[in-house]
């Protein structure tokens, strides 16, 4: 056990962040939380995909004379893009944030329910 | 041969409605409209007869739209039988529907006659159409060209009826789809072919079963067989016209139609009697057509008594269709057109007895002969008719089913008495109309109808049906999709008819009118009596009227019937 | 030129886009006109591609002249270039309707246009990180589009959206990355190749993917139970934006999920896996009948038409599922289908709001003769839906049931029949209120709220579009063989049959 978690530990990081992440999204009623929710759950998925690039004794995927090996540069370009899309995601969930809050003064989600279907 | 004829009969009536909705404002030229293509319809469609009966069909195919949807239009024999019934039928409702709904001031007329006219070109749609999926495509129009006919009125009955007309026959239409495509897989095709698709017959056989029960409960349900038969009473709800052409003759017989397309032309006789699907179609046929003759006796309003003997007669039809036998098959045949005069003429005389004195029940119709003896004498011609008596046109019809029946190796007894039994329960409700017409008074007739006690009798059946008023106003505000129990709405219906319509004979009796026509307009009478008159001819001269010759043509043209 | 339409198909918009963005600064005028010269190229690049395709087949195109599987790949083959057209046809009628309607500042248009970018990117796209790329460049414009009403409640129907449709992404990303460490590449041809020798398509990782993947995109095409942010969206949305969004976003979604299906997991996975070809007919049958349900006790007509997108997907997943040829077809057929019909009911819902005020089942009561055209437009189009033949409607379905027939899949073909009657019980209330009932309402249109706020005048080009659905609901059918041919051409090779 202590073995796989010494060995593993990157993937549990994994699962602990994409649990937090889901947690706070379905319990937290406060709208700008279950946003910090979302961006815990996508930065468990960042994460996910810088530890398929790992290789033991790689180097940073800069060629030069001897360099190899390298870890694979794929994933980061890959979640280079999906930290932009994540950055943008939030950005767009905090201006209906905004927005919410100058209607109805509240962030709580059942009493914006109260308010909304009245 | 390819020919502009079957299209152009359908399209004619559906260029129409544009042109009908568009006169909204101007009802003669309105009205004028659909005379004139009532007129060219059975015009194209009557020129294609001496071509048919010779031999030759004419095809016209629109076209390809993806694998096993061919539409394409087809005049055979059979085809040809329903669309000449149809479009000769619909001239004299036209002229009908002109008198009734003027006559009673109706409201939304324009969409009436565009309705109409959409109904009747689906209607011959379904008689041309030249493959299953044709047939359905146009069977499915039908149904939706017809909804606002019935539910024409507005009233919360009305639109409980157009529910569950909706329900029903698309209810059915889904049957049809799946049994369509069910013979698509296992033959390739679904063009009709006399005899029967050969591939059905080495098919897998319980698929070939399974398909069969499909389409024939689908269109079982607008031929009205039991259990599928209770849209059609509350149906009833729609003008009379509507109930008289469509409900008797157009959308009914495009259900019996559709199972004669399968029994004929799609299965085949053969290979019906292989897959041992005949008998419980005639089963049923017979089942249904003694019990919806039990329940009309029980019946008080007119209408509904009608709508219970067209459920009764359809059957005749399915049964004779179903039998296989030459005889059976001639007389099941020409009972569509024989049953479409007879009952037109028989909704035409409730119609105008509804115009002129707005009596919908027939325990308030005692000694009516006086106020409207011309009327009531076509309701007795098609009456007889419908009983089987000589010189009118069922006695032909129900001639060829009884033959038919007794020719049966085994069971033909059984047929045939169900088929005669009918026939004296049919005298048995009809009788009373026309003698308490001419022979009694509003003050001095019998307890009608037949069967007293608890079982019928005006009073007796308000508290059946109605045994406090908190039944019937559930009844009267039926949940979305909720489909009432047929036989409790049977009594309710009737019910609540007795309520809204305040008809029966005047303080001082019934006036008489004479036989001279002064008991109604001609724009009535007329339609009344030519239908009447039509009834007569095809008792008298089935041949002449050359509804006989087409139908031999389409049993001679049959293989496998055996005589 | 012609070697670079795929590309340019997704660059046209965004440049597009970008012109009323700027523009706005000075002026919100240059937003309609902009939009629709960009509109009206896409379009002709679209028809251009499909006739391309048509004639010669699949075309592809190696972004910045990587070569695939290293770089990102453009494929556009018989399906896809069916789905291209039908974004750029649809988001040109419906600006059309925009023109009167609005929202008419300078980035709505920005977002619109961006809107047609990514959904023309998920159509073109053969690569599935590129695809995430674009399902998020999607969900962006569509959550911002449906914000983009005056009512505040639209913001929080968005931010609803945002947070459902950010985590359906997200669980596809994570299939993504399955996927990579499966079999090391994206590229979806490549990928097709190297899962069957790679990896064993019953391993628990290919499984994992398959499940985030379906999964995530179940949420974008909104099946049942995985709609919920779909009806609070579509009805608080402006009447301009949930007409196309309703019309276009689940659509292409679902082409999405075709595309991973046939493309990337392949045939032989799903015959491979029994287990996963049951679990999408089961959802997608689970769909067709609970979404029916809930459109039934609906009491706002534009949630019921929203839950009868849940119903109609049902259809659409069902078919695609079932995988032979001709259910293939069927849904294809389907999905374009149900997006001119959904697009112009919503279309009609938002005319008659504005004419009469009527926005539930019970406030259609009557209207029948209030608003002739557009009653009548929305009958027609409702019918269309349940399946009345000869419309488009009924030509989907008649395929989808003949594969399943044909796959001899008893079950299925029961649900799909009775979805018939399913559409009808929710179709059928409101065609029998909109003109055999008393009217309910009867203050004059000037007195009728609009929730949007943005006006109540109708102009004849938002009738037009609505006229103009109905029509092509009929019409298409006659397109079908030819969709049928093109499909069978380029498909067959995919669906090794």
């Amino acid at each position: 056990m202590f073995e796989l978690l010494n060995s593993h530990y990157n993937y549990f990081a994994v699962m602990l962040l994409l649990g937090i992440g889901l947690y706070m999204l379905i319990e937290s009623r406060n709208l700008v939380k279950k946003v910090i929710g979302m961006n815990i759950f996508q930065t468990g998925i960042f994460l996910f995909f810088i530890t398929l690039a790992f290789r033991t004794g790689g180097n940073p995927p800069i060629i030069k004379e001897g360099g190899g090996p390298y870890v694979s540069p794929l994933p980061h370009v890959l979640i280079l893009t999906a930290i932009v899309v994540g950055v943008s995601l939030t950005a767009v969930a905090l201006a209906l944030i905004i927005r919410i809050y100058t209607e109805y003064g509240t962030l709580d989600e059942d009493k914006l329910k109260q308010l909304y279907y009245d | 041969m390819t020919e502009l004829r079957p299209i152009l009969a359908i399209l004619v009536s559906a260029v129409a409605i544009p042109v009908i909705l568009s006169l909204k404002g101007r009802p003669n030229l309105r009205e004028g409209v659909t005379l004139t293509v009532a007129f060219a319809k059975f015009g194209i469609i009557a020129s294609m007869i001496p071509g048919v009966l010779s031999g030759t069909e004419y095809e016209f195919v629109v076209g390809q739209f993806g694998t096993g949807i061919e539409l394409a239009f087809n005049v055979d024999p059979l085809g040809l039988l329903f669309g000449l019934l149809a479009s000769l039928l619909w001239i004299v409702t036209s002229f009908y529907s002109i008198g009734y709904m003027r006559g009673l001031d109706e409201h939304a007329q324009t969409r009436y006659f565009a309705s109409f006219a959409a109904s009747l070109a689906s209607a011959v749609g379904v008689a041309f159409a030249s493959n299953l999926l044709t047939l359905f495509v146009c069977y499915e129009l039908l149904t939706v060209s017809t909804y606002p006919l019935v539910t024409h009125d507005e009233t919360d009955e009305a639109r409980a009826a157009g529910r569950k007309y909706l329900a029903y026959t698309f209810g059915g239409g889904v049957a049809v789809l799946g049994g369509t495509v069910l013979v698509f897989v296992l033959a390739g095709t679904t063009a009709f072919t006399p005899g029967g698709i050969e591939e059905l017959a080495t098919a897998d056989p319980a698929l070939a079963r399974a398909a069969f029960a499909l389409l024939a409960a689908g269109f079982g349900v607008k031929a009205a067989l039991m259990p599928m038969h209770s849209w059609l009473p509350d149906a009833m709800v729609a003008p009379t016209p509507v109930s008289g052409l469509l409900h008797a003759v157009a959308v009914v017989k495009s259900g019996v139609f559709g199972i004669a397309r399968v029994v004929l032309d799609v299965y085949g006789p053969v290979t019906m009697k292989e897959l041992g699907v005949a008998l419980p179609l005639a089963a049923i046929a017979a089942f249904t057509l003694l019990t919806a003759s039990i329940i009309a006796l029980r019946q008080d309003n007119l209408k509904r008594r009608l709508a219970y003997s067209t459920i009764s007669q359809l059957s005749y039809i399915v049964l004779g269709l179903a039998l296989l036998k030459e005889n059976a098959l001639t007389g099941g045949l020409l009972h569509i057109p024989a049953h479409a005069f007879m009952k037109l003429t028989l909704f035409f005389c409730a119609g105008a007895i509804h115009v002129e004195t707005h009596t919908d029940d027939i325990s308030d119709m005692a000694g009516i002969g006086k106020r409207m003896p011309l009327t009531m004498a076509a309701f007795a011609v098609a009456a007889a008719g419908m009983a089987g008596i000589p010189l009118v046109a069922g006695f032909v019809s129900k001639w060829y089913l009884v033959i038919g029946a007794l020719n049966l190796e085994s069971g033909g007894l059984v047929f045939a008495g169900a088929l005669l039994v009918s026939g004296v329960l049919n005298i048995a409700y009809f009788w009373p109309i026309v003698y308490q017409a001419y022979f009694e008074s509003p003050e001095s007739h019998d307890e009608k109808p037949l069967i007293g006690g608890p079982f019928g009798g005006r009073d007796e059946v308000r508290a059946d049906g109605g045994e406090g008023h908190d039944s019937d106003d559930t009844d009267d505000h039926p949940s979305e999709g909720d489909v009432p129990d047929p036989q409790h709405v049977d009594h309710l219906g009737k019910h609540h008819e007795e309520h809204e319509h305040h008809g029966g004979p005047p303080a001082g009796g019934w006036d008489d009118r004479g036989w001279r026509g002064g008991e109604s307009t001609w724009f009535m009478l007329g339609p009344i009596l030519t239908a009447a008159t039509l009834s007569l001819l095809l008792g008298t001269v089935p041949y002449t009227a050359v509804f006989l010759r087409i139908v031999d043509t389409i049993v001679s043209n049959l293989p496998g019937v055996v005589a | 030129m012609i070697e670079h339409l795929p590309v340019l198909l997704v660059v046209l918009p965004i440049v597009g886009g970008a012109i009323p963005l700027a523009a706005s600064l000075v002026s919100d005028r240059a937003g309609w006109p902009v939009a629709t010269l960009t509109l009206v190229g896409q379009t002709g690049l679209a028809g251009l591609l499909a006739w391309t395709v048509s004639s010669s087949g699949t075309v592809s195109y190696a972004v910045g002249g990587f070569a695939a599987p290293y770089g990102i790949e453009l494929v556009v083959d018989g399906l896809s270039a069916a789905v291209a057209l039908l974004v750029a046809v649809i988001s040109l009628g419906v600006l059309a309707y925009a023109r009167k309607a609005g929202p008419h500042s300078g980035p709505f248009y920005g977002l619109y246009l961006l809107l047609v970018a990514g959904l023309t990117g998920m159509t073109v796209t053969g690569d599935v990180f590129n695809l995430y790329v674009f399902l998020e460049i999607t969900g962006l414009a569509a959550y911002g589009l449906v914000a983009s009403g005056r009512d505040a409640s639209a913001a929080v129907a968005a931010l609803k959206y945002l947070i459902i449709g950010t985590v359906g992404a997200s669980l596809y990303l994570l299939g993504v990355g399955y996927l990579l460490a499966a079999t090391g590449t994206l590229n979806m041809a490549d990928l097709a190749t190297k899962l069957g020798e790679m990896a064993a398509y019953d391993s628990t990782l290919v499984l994992t993917a398959f499940g985030l993947m379906v999964g995530g995109l179940t949420v974008k095409v909104a099946l049942f139970p995985l709609h919920t942010w779909q009806p609070d969206a579509y009805a608080n949305a402006p009447d301009t934006v949930s007409a196309f969004i309703s019309a276009l976003v689940s659509t292409v979604s679902a082409y999405a999920l075709a595309r991973l299906l046939f493309s990337v997991f392949t045939v032989d996975f799903l015959t491979a896996v029994p287990v996963a070809r049951w679990a999408l007919v089961g959802l997608a049958c689970v769909s067709i009948v609970a979404g029916s349900a809930l459109a039934v006790s609906q009491d706002s007509v534009q949630r019921m038409l929203a839950y009868s997108s849940v119903s109609q997907f049902g259809l659409v997943v069902a078919g695609f599922a079932i995988a032979t040829p001709l259910a293939v077809v069927g849904a294809t057929v389907h999905l374009l289908g149900h997006a001119v019909m959904k697009g112009g009911l919503f279309a009609a819902t938002g005319v008659i709001e504005r004419k009469t005020g009527a926005t539930t089942v019970n406030g259609y009561a009557g209207m029948g003769s209030r608003v002739p055209v557009s009653a009548f437009a929305f009958a027609v189009l409702s019918l269309a839906m349940v399946g009345v033949p000869p419309a488009v409607g009924f030509v989907g379905k008649w395929y989808i049931v003949l594969g399943a027939v044909n796959a001899e899949n008893w079950p299925v073909v029961a649900v799909l029949l009775a979805s018939t009657l399913l559409t009808l019980a929710y179709f059928a209330r409101l065609v029998e209120r909109l003109y055999f009932a008393e009217a309910t309402i009867h203050s004059k249109p000037d007195e009728a709220p609009v929730t949007d706020g943005s006006g109540q005048a109708v102009s004849f080009g938002m009738i037009a579009v609505v006229v103009i659905a109905a029509a092509l609901a009929v019409v298409l059918t006659a397109a079908v063989p030819t969709l049928e041919h093109v499909l069978r051409e380029t498909l067959i090779p995919v669906l090794n049959q």
